[in-house]
């Protein structure tokens, strides 16, 4: 049983993970068909206040199984080793570059955070993939080979989760920017949209044959809610591009998402390893799990305020730089939403 | 001994990996804990007089620290996954204990930096006085925060306490002694000094590089001074804290620990071992270097230099770490806070004599001597890890039983990508670094500091009490 909401803590980081690093991995590769100099200083810079925060659910979602599900953590990243490798380089020339490009004002680390941004979306792609294709182990020891992951499924998954993080990238874009900025990110959107759903659809459609769970009475019922309210999600999503208020593709993007996600959690608990390791046997004794859901759990809403706050204060668009003081930078001088000018507010004036 | 069979092939590409890895990681908390720490101090004193070169401090280490923020928090994610990635079955059995402390290091410490540290990078201008302030101090109480778990953590791996082990697993019993396991109370403090002494050396070693080439005036007397004060105090204190790392800790609980860093196999030596050159298959030295008495004396705290110092042939050669990696990883944290210490005296007796700032050859001193503290670090790790195998958990699980069944091409190819990715980046920070000292601290004009830092009562000091006339 408190394995079970513990697992329930897992799924929600990397639900988290997906909605939040998402989108700033989105605005990563988006910046690579980016030519205009100005929009991609911007696009880092969107990316520079929060990708600590975003990232951090990963970290906490790989911590979460290790300490919660061991077994499953043990056998789970050997068999994915590779991708789960590459997904990791990808990071580091990421979080190095963003603040390399930030600090020196360079445009060649640009073009390596968007290159790391790519390689994280593509590996992680493969890793779910991977995953869900299930895994060869004995008792708990993954016993398979270093390419069992990669397969014609793995692939589509890899092109699904670039399209998904290219839609929310796009979407965030539109939500921050204003004039050519937010109409090039609605172009993006909608052009990554028309490629993503078939992919999307055919990788939904794919996965359910490999389910380890049959849907059956009651599973059937909520998964194919999860999907109606997807499907729904993306039709908004498509408006909010093309002609709805800024934030409207956001909340399409973000509810899509998470239905997706719900949709799979319904195909497979209790199973957490596929194709046949359960919660109850990958978890840790329930000493372990009392002080997880204690000192982790309460911990969560201080988390979501961080995360929130992180965002918070830089809310409002990046505006045309021209009248920006040296020294500040894009993310300080964005506007404060209801339009007023950041420096009506600053303290430290110039 | 032949060629190594497959396995024992990818359990060394493994180890490899792992303490390179982490070796990298380490090098940017060293400084960064420390860096934060003096960054939110400074932020204080710039709202206390509103002097504009404690902004110029501030901005100038803001910029340095970023980028070796950015590059600790990538280098500490990969970390995370290797333990599973290639110590899955360590990972399985450990899991109970260690990624409930990790975790609580993961919201209460990655989290709070996390979410704040995109304020203290790019808040400049935008936000309160006082939200930049308390932003860099939770950052800097993060940075704090990270290192007790995770020295909890390690040192839960040093001394296991508070669990039993049932079913291939440990299994806490007592969290309040995992927690607080027996090597932690003295590890602790040992690194949080570590860390700010090497964040302060670094700080003195930029100042004294202005101060030689006579750039800067202000900004490095102010830093050169505050450095050297912080070294001064917390030398003598980790000198006090690593005495007791040996005496409380090694001696009852890791002996052969302290037999390998030593650097002595038979028993009789009362001599301390400079340099030597030891030889594992052959359980001997095949050259050394000793100065008499002296290890009687501070090894084995014997001042008649009578009692010899233990060697490491008294543990089953089975048992035994690599003497090389702990002999040399000591001698280089010791050696090196050797010469930390000559600084900190050094400064002491400079500063009553009134020649701090005058002393050229004291400034080329410790210009060069910069990067110590970061390499004393490395070496103090290198000490602590390698002088513990074969165990991964000690005297409970060998490090060869935790390993991944991974195909040796795999090792080997991330290995590989971890050489080319890491040392480029390495490359790259070292001359980030050094061309940001090169350009100097930027000015900055004093218009644009607030002289009215209140908008809304108007008045720079107000009173706490009303004055009644
Ligand atoms: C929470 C745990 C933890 C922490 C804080 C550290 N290590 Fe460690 N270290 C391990 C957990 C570990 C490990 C998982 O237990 C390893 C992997 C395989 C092994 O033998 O132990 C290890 C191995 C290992 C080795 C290889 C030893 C050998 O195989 O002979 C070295 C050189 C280091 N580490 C160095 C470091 C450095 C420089 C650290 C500074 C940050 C450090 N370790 C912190
Ligand atoms: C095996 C040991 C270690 C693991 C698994 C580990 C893990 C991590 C991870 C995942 C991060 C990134 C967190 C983020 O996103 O903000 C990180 C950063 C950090 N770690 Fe470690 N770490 C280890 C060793 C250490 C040690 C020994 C220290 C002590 C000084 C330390 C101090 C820090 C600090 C201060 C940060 C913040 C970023 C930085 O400045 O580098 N870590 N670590
Ligand atoms: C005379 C002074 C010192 C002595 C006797 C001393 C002693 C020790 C010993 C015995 C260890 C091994 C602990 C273990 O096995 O876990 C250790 C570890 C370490 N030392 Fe020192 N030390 C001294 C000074 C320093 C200085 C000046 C620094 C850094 C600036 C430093 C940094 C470290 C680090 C980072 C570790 C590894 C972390 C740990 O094990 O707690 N030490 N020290």
């Amino acid at each position: 049983m408190i394995a079970d909401i513990w697992f329930g803590l897992i799924a929600f980081s990397l639900m988290m993970y997906v909605v939040l690093d998402g989108y700033d991995l989105g605005i990563g590769i988006a910046s690579l068909f980016e030519r205009n100099r100005e929009r991609r200083t911007e696009k880092v810079e969107i990316v520079a206040t929060a990708w600590d925060g975003n990232e951090s659910w990963i970290i906490l979602m790989a911590v979460a199984l290790w300490g919660g599900l061991p077994e499953a953590f043990g056998a789970l990243l050997p068999a994915i080793y590779l991708p789960i490798i590459v997904m990791l380089f990808g990071i580091i020339l990421r979080g190095a570059a963003i603040e390399l490009s930030v600090s020196l004002r360079s445009d060649a680390w640009i073009t390596v955070f968007g290159i790391g941004s790519l390689i994280v979306a593509i590996a992680q792609g493969f890793a779910i993939g991977g995953v869900l294709q299930g895994i060869s182990h004995d008792d708990g020891v993954f016993n398979g080979g270093t390419w069992d992951f990669l397969s014609w499924y793995s692939v589509l998954t890899a092109v699904a989760t670039v399209a998904v993080y290219v839609v929310a990238g796009a979407a965030f874009g539109q939500l921050k920017s204003e004039g050519e900025s937010a109409r090039a990110a609605r172009r993006l959107g909608l052009s990554t949209l028309l490629v993503g759903i078939p992919i999307v659809a055919v990788t939904a459609i794919w996965s359910m044959d490999l389910l380890p769970q049959q849907l059956t009475g009651g599973r059937v019922v909520l998964f194919w809610a999860l999907v109606v309210v997807a499907v729904i999600a993306t039709a908004a999503t498509i408006w909010g591009f093309r002609s709805g208020p800024d934030a409207a593709a956001m909340v399409g993007v973000v509810v899509a998402e998470i239905s997706g996600m719900l949709a799979l959690v319904v195909g497979m608990v209790p199973i957490v390893v596929p194709p046949d390791m359960t919660i109850s046997e990958a978890a840790a004794p329930h000493s372990a799990l009392t002080f997880l859901l204690v000192g982790i759990g309460l911990n969560v809403p201080l988390v979501l305020f961080y995360n929130w706050y992180a965002h918070h204060v830089f809310r409002g668009k990046y505006r045309p730089v021209e009248e920006r003081p040296a020294g500040v930078t894009q993310a300080g001088w964005a506007m404060r939403a209801g339009g007023e000018r950041a420096s009506d507010e600053q303290e430290v004036r110039s | 001994m032949g060629l190594a069979a497959p396995s024992d092939l990818m359990l060394d590409v493994s180890r490899w990996q792992f303490a390179f890895t982490i070796a990298f990681h380490m090098t940017f908390p060293a400084i960064t804990v420390g860096l934060s720490v003096f960054l939110a101090a400074t932020y204080a004193m710039f709202m206390r007089t509103h002097k504009p070169i404690y902004l110029q401090i501030f901005r100038f280490w803001k910029k340095i620290f970023a980028v070796g923020f950015a590059l600790g928090v990538v280098a500490g994610t990969v970390i995370t996954f290797e333990f599973g990635l290639n110590w899955g079955p360590f990972a399985a059995a450990t899991g109970p204990i260690l990624g409930p402390i990790i975790g609580m290091e993961v919201v209460t410490a990655f989290f709070l930096e996390a979410g704040f540290v995109g304020v203290m990078l790019y808040g400049d201008g935008r936000v309160k006085e006082r939200t930049m302030l308390i932003c860099c101090s939770l950052v800097a109480l993060g940075t704090i925060l990270s290192t007790t778990w995770i020295l909890s953590a390690n040192s839960w791996m040093q001394t296991p306490a508070g669990y039993r082990f049932e079913d291939g697993q440990f299994v806490p019993e007592n969290w309040w002694q995992v927690i607080f396991n027996p090597s932690f109370a003295w590890r602790f403090p040992h690194m949080l000094l570590a860390v700010l002494i090497a964040a302060a050396l670094l700080i003195a070693g930029v100042a004294a590089y202005y101060l030689v080439r006579g750039r800067a005036r202000e900004f490095a007397r102010r830093t050169f001074s505050v450095a050297l004060g912080v070294l001064a105090l917390l030398l003598p204190i980790q000198l006090f804290v690593g005495d007791n790392i040996a005496l409380q800790y090694i001696v009852p609980h890791q002996l052969p620990k302290l037999e390998a860093l030593e650097g002595n196999w038979d028993s009789t030596n009362t001599g301390y071992q400079l340099l030597v050159i030891p030889d594992q298959d052959g359980q001997q030295n095949l050259w050394e270097l000793s100065v008499p008495w002296f290890g009687s004396a501070i090894g084995a705290k014997d001042l008649s230099g009578n009692t010899p110092v233990p060697g490491l042939a008294m543990t089953p050669p089975e048992d035994q770490p690599n003497m090389t990696a702990s002999f040399y990883g000591f001698r280089a944290m010791f050696y090196g806070s050797m010469l930390i210490f000559i600084v900190a005296f050094g400064s002491v007796v400079l500063r009553l004599r009134r020649r701090l700032y005058r002393a050229t050859w004291f400034h080329k001193l410790v210009m060069w001597l910069t990067p110590v503290g970061v390499i004393a670090i490395i070496g103090g790790w290198v000490t602590a890890e390698a002088g513990r195998q074969p165990w991964v958990v000690y005297g409970q699980m060998r490090t060869e039983d935790g390993v991944s069944q991974l195909s040796e091409g795999a090792v080997i190819g991330s290995f590989v990508g971890f050489l080319l990715i890491y040392l480029t980046l390495f490359a790259v920070w070292l001359w980030y670094v050094i061309r940001q000292v090169k350009r100097g601290p930027e000015d900055v004009s004093v218009d644009e500091i607030d002289p009215d830092p209140d908008p809304v009562r108007g008045s720079v000091a107000e009173p706490s009490t009303p004055v009644t006339p």
